[in-house]
């Protein structure tokens, strides 16, 4: 397990890592200053391997929702490189980190992933709306099919369940064919049949579709469905696993030995 | 009692919504501020008119004057002239000190530059009278004039025209210029902008009236009071004389100056109460977003027991801070405002400040804000305490139904009402109108959540087009709630409803005026004073003898009695006067004679007259004559409804002037009007009128009230955009996660920013739509029972009205600047992340 962190913080390091979909290079998030000052996260070297699932996990405060803020251009970093694809984040403006995030990032919310006005299927093409871009039929007509949305399409969010809305959420994010996918608790709000679905849906877009999926969670059983789990504390990457099962990873939770793990 | 912890609440929710209350109260403050302003100026008018006034009697104890036979109905004007003989009976009497006779008329200033100096018939008077010595002037310069071609001017006048002791002054009277020596000043205090020309009382009465008369004859008392000495004075005056006390003179000034002032703070206060229910829009539109953002917050007070009574007076409360702060803020703006109307009607000095201003401010800040408030604070109170465990709570909403019967049933009765004041020969028909388009205004914002659907639609079509995602977003945004939509339109509505009404029969005048100038304009030129004066006969002789003139003749017109009630009439040279204005006979004809009479159709109807009548008339002079109708003319503008033979008129006026000469000429070329226009050189104060100036001079007029008019309602457009501004910013506080959304995906802050300002132009325009609707509607009805007062052609300013949509959209884009601002700085990982 150890020797396997050490590979993916040292392929992260190596110039023009091709088979990595995200890098962070020495990455660090410090909130405040003086005695109010935070380290979120505290130089940490990361890379996501391309057309994989990775779980990030950690217990409450750790900074792995920081840490997918900042490799998702969300949030600014204070010190250290994240790289897209090859596209280095922390020197774009506004504008560009915007556009990047249109066209090459998806992103499934753990609530209120929907405009109310739109219809399921306006939500699902509205970062290609947006860019005035047209969607590919035949891709957007898989994507749909595979999600199992097609009867509900012209309905609004408030007329669909939380685990349709969230199928919706999975759906938008990979209609768009992006680079990467991060999802940050995407089944935080679902019960676990519906969650299970979200879930193996990730799974199966991944294995069957190529693509590359992060996904933020506290919850050893949805990380189960990932290829390879992330473990964060104190903001630094303290551990990896590869092929997990829920019983591993809140083995592996266990030894933090930190309070309120599990709970947000 | 339990309302302390509820009135913590309010108060914490006071400050928790800052910006938002904020929003609030300045709809309160321009509204109560208008109220105010008007209060504090026109009890500051009102204190320096009685303040001259007291000035001007503070000596008199008695006054002596003709009596006036045939009141015009308008105080100010003057009284037949008083013969001279009367101030030697009136010395005789015991107890009289010092009398005065007192000349006034019309005498203006022309300054160094050749101008004149004043404003003419629509400014502040230009008084021309004999120096006495005593009253208001006190000299400080030179001396009195003793002579004729002698004068003393009031200092201000004669510094803003140029002049000093010792200068030749030309000065204009109704016989034409008068070239005379300044020989002294003298200081009469603030008569906001009266000009004084002071000649010896001989002179005066040559120039100003008549020689061997006075206006008036004042006196102080050596001792009996101002009644006693007023009935001794009495016994000794001539029939058509009257003696009056000095402090019923005074009270008839004042009385006649707060009637006009009053119907002029009536008037102000119109426009102040048309802002007001606008800001009543914005406040209720506020506390109704206030309330439904904070309906999980009212459910949890609701579950730890608040009582609905307790939530209501929670809202309420927040409420009457609103209004009181607003009140107090409008009342120090309008002060302000005051203090701006002052100087810009040229005046100086403090304001004056009484109680009636500052209780009307709270009176109505604090009850508008509560009233608005109140159905939002109700809807409160309704909330279910379960909705404090729900997720997605929504209040309770009245059908749609219900909403629609009500707002058809008062726009129908509001119509209805309208109706009957312009069409149903009310006695106060501005009652029935007002309350009438009230309703209407109430109709139709209740309709507006019906109409705003496929209006939106249409109105959002384009921005979903040219902006793709951000505008059908945009679009989406605006139908979302339908009823916020509409209340923020529909107090947009009503300014641009009124504007709209105002330029519709603005508009309708200029094109009657026109439309009467071609139909019945058949001479030349017309010859017309600028100033209060009027023209000396002379000068017709003199316009005859120009060259390329045809022929000329006098106009005048005067006031007499028929049959109890005061009319005016016009006299002149009746065969000129009726082929300049191609009046139309339908029976007899204009041949007059000495007492003959002609009349128009509709007052020959009115009076069943017809051709061979008698008709007693009663002239100022005191003497009736009976006179006949020799004709009966069509309807014309120009003459009016009664003409009578300039010697008839000639023989019962102390003091004619002509009103107007009538010019017909070989050839109404450029060369012509320099050859009239040379003749009237030495008069500034007349102007030579050809059809186009006639008809751009009638233009100017209605522009002015046009423009007045649209001024005063431009505040309420400016509460309504406050309003604009208010819902969007608390929309976009209530789609705080949304928006964070858009931008987590990728919608650009330039997008963002986009579909904000297509909302809130969609809002605007939508406003203005039905503004603009409702106002042709008004201004049509008003233009239809004004038709037979000579606003005969119906015109709607189409270009006008196409700007005022265009205004409306750029109110959307400022109003849009800040929450647009606001929503692009919005944290993105804030605005996503959950509770």
């Amino acid at each position: 397990m150890t020797d396997s962190a050490r590979s993916t913080s040292d392929a992260a390091t190596a110039p023009g890592a091709g088979d990595f979909a995200a890098r962070g290079h020495r990455i660090s998030k410090v909130y405040g200053s003086g005695d109010a000052r935070v380290i979120a996260l505290d130089g940490v070297t990361v890379g996501i391997p391309r057309g994989r699932f990775t779980a990030v996990m950690g217990p409450s405060g750790s900074g792995k929702s920081t840490l997918m803020h900042c490799m998702a251009g969300l949030d600014a970093v204070s010190e250290g490189e994240v790289f897209i694809g090859d596209t280095e984040l922390t020197s774009l403006r506004d504008k560009q980190l915007t556009r990047l995030r249109r066209d090459k990032i998806g992103f499934i919310f753990q609530a209120f992933n929907l405009v109310p006005t739109l219809t399921a299927l306006e939500n699902i093409t509205l970062p290609m709306d947006i860019a005035g871009r047209r969607p590919d039929p035949a891709w957007l007509d898989r994507v749909i099919d595979t999600v199992g949305l097609r009867p509900r399409l012209k309905h609004r969010p408030s007329e669909l369940s939380g685990g349709q809305q969230q199928r919706v959420a999975c759906a938008r994010a990979l209609a768009s064919r992006p680079e990467i996918i991060f999802a940050d608790e995407p089944t935080g709000n679902l019960d676990s049949r519906s969650g299970a679905e979200v879930l193996s849906f990730l799974r199966d877009s991944v294995r069957e579709m190529g693509q590359t999926i992060v996904m933020v969670t506290h919850d050893p059983s949805a990380a189960a469905y990932a290829d390879q789990v992330l473990f964060l504390t104190d903001g630094q990457i303290v551990d990896t696993m590869q092929q997990p099962t829920a019983e591993r990873v809140l083995e592996r939770m266990k030894g933090f030995e930190l309070p309120g793990v599990g709970a947000r | 009692m339990t309302s302390v912890p509820m009135a913590r609440v309010t108060l914490r929710n006071l400050s928790a919504h800052k910006i938002r209350l904020v929003l609030t109260a300045v709809a309160v403050i321009l509204g109560v501020a208008f109220v105010a302003g008007t209060l504090v100026f026109t009890d500051t008018m009102n204190k320096k008119f009685d303040d001259l006034f007291n000035r001007i009697g503070k000596n008199v104890a008695v006054d002596v004057r003709a009596v006036k036979v045939v009141d015009s109905g308008d105080p100010g004007s003057a009284r037949p002239p008083l013969p001279q003989s009367v101030l030697a009976k009136v010395r005789t009497v015991p107890g009289v000190k010092d009398p005065v006779g007192t000349v006034d008329g019309y005498a203006a200033l022309v300054g160094k530059d050749g101008k004149i100096v004043g404003k003419g018939q629509n400014g502040p008077p230009q008084l021309g009278t004999n120096w006495t010595g005593d009253g208001i002037a006190r000299m400080v310069a030179g001396r009195a004039p003793a002579a004729a071609g002698e004068v003393v001017l009031d200092k201000e006048s004669a510094s803003k025209a140029g002049y000093a002791v010792g200068d030749p002054v030309t000065v204009l009277v109704k016989a034409g210029p008068q070239k005379v020596t300044l020989v002294g000043t003298a200081d009469i205090g603030d008569m906001m902008g009266t000009t004084l020309v002071a000649f010896d009382t001989p002179t005066a009465q040559r120039l100003l009236m008549k020689p061997g008369y006075f206006s008036e004859i004042r006196m102080g008392t050596t001792g009996p009071d101002e009644a006693a000495l007023r009935d001794r004075v009495a016994k000794v005056l001539p029939s058509g004389t009257e003696a009056v006390t000095g402090a019923k003179l005074r009270d008839e000034n004042k009385s006649s100056v707060a009637s006009f002032l009053g119907f002029f703070r009536t008037f102000l206060l119109v426009f102040a109460l048309i802002s007001i229910f606008v800001g009543a829009f914005i406040i209720f539109n506020t506390f109704s977003m206030l309330v439904a953002q904070r309906t999980r917050e009212l459910a949890l007070l609701r579950a730890i027991g608040a009582a609905r009574s307790q939530v209501t007076r929670a809202v309420i409360g927040e409420a009457v801070a609103v209004g009181f702060v607003g009140s107090t803020l409008g009342l120090a703006a309008g002060a302000g405002l005051a203090e701006l109307l002052q100087s810009t009607t040229g005046g100086g000095g403090a304001l004056t400040f009484t109680a009636t201003p500052v209780i009307w401010s709270y009176v109505v800040g604090i009850v508008v804000t509560v009233v608005s408030a109140y159905f939002p604070a109700r809807r409160a109170a309704k909330v279910p305490p379960v909705a404090a465990m729900r997720d997605d709570v929504a209040l309770p909403q009245r059908s749609m139904r219900i909403r629609m019967a009500l707002g058809s049933l008062l726009t129908l009765a509001g119509a209805g009402l309208m109706g009957l004041g312009l069409f149903g020969h009310v006695s106060n028909p501005a009652v029935p109108v007002g309350a009438g388009a009230f309703a209407v205004f109430l109709g139709v914002a209740l309709l507006a959540p019906v109409i705003s659907r496929p209006a939106v639609q249409v109105l959002g079509w384009p921005f979903a087009r040219l902006l793709r995602t951000p505008g059908r977003l945009a679009r989406q945004n605006a139908l979302r709630n339908p009823r916020r939509t509409a209340a923020t339109a529909s107090a947009l509505m009503i300014g641009l409803a009124l504007i709209t009404a105002v330029n519709v029969l603005g508009s309708s005048m200029r094109s009657s005026v026109e439309s009467q100038v071609d139909k019945q304009f058949g001479a030349d030129y017309v010859i017309e004073p600028t100033g209060a004066g009027g023209l000396s006969s002379d000068l017709v002789a003199k316009v005859r003898a120009t060259g390329g003139v045809t022929d000329a003749g006098a106009m005048y017109s005067g006031d007499a009695k028929v049959s109890g009630k005061r009319v005016r009439y016009a006299a002149g040279d009746t065969p000129q006067m009726l082929s300049g204005t191609r009046a139309k006979f339908v029976s007899g004809s204009g041949t007059l004679g000495r007492d003959g009479m002609l009349v128009d159709e509709d007052t020959a109807k009115k009076n069943s007259l017809s051709v061979g009548s008698s008709v007693p008339v009663l002239f100022p002079d005191g003497r009736t004559e009976t006179l006949r109708v020799s004709g009966v003319y069509a309807k014309n503008e120009f003459l009016g409804s009664r003409i009578l033979s300039q010697s008839a008129y000639l023989a019962h006026t102390a003091d004619p002037s002509v009103e107007v000469i009538i010019v017909t000429a070989h050839k109404a070329d450029a060369a012509t009007k320099h050859a009239l226009e040379q003749t009237l050189s030495a008069r500034p104060d007349v102007k030579v009128q050809d059809q186009a100036g006639l008809k751009a001079d009638a233009r100017k007029q209605v522009d002015g009230f046009v423009t007045f008019l649209t001024v005063l309602l431009v505040m309420s457009v400016i509460i309504a955009a406050v309003g604009v501004i208010n819902t969007l910013a608390l929309s976009v506080i209530e789609r705080t996660r949304e928006i964070g959304l858009l931008r987590a995906i990728g919608i650009s802050r330039r997008q963002l920013r986009r579909m904000i300002r297509a909302e809130s132009v969609v809002i605007a325009v939508f406003g203005a739509v039905l503004g603009i609707g409702i106002g042709v509607a008004f201004g049509a009805a008003l233009q239809h029972a004004l038709r037979k007062e000579g606003l005969n052609v119906l015109s709607v300013p189409v270009g006008t009205l196409v700007t005022y949509l265009v205004v409306a959209a750029v109110i959307g884009v400022l109003a849009a600047l800040w929450p647009a601002w606001r929503a692009g700085r919005m944290d993105v990982l804030k605005a996503i992340s959950t509770d």
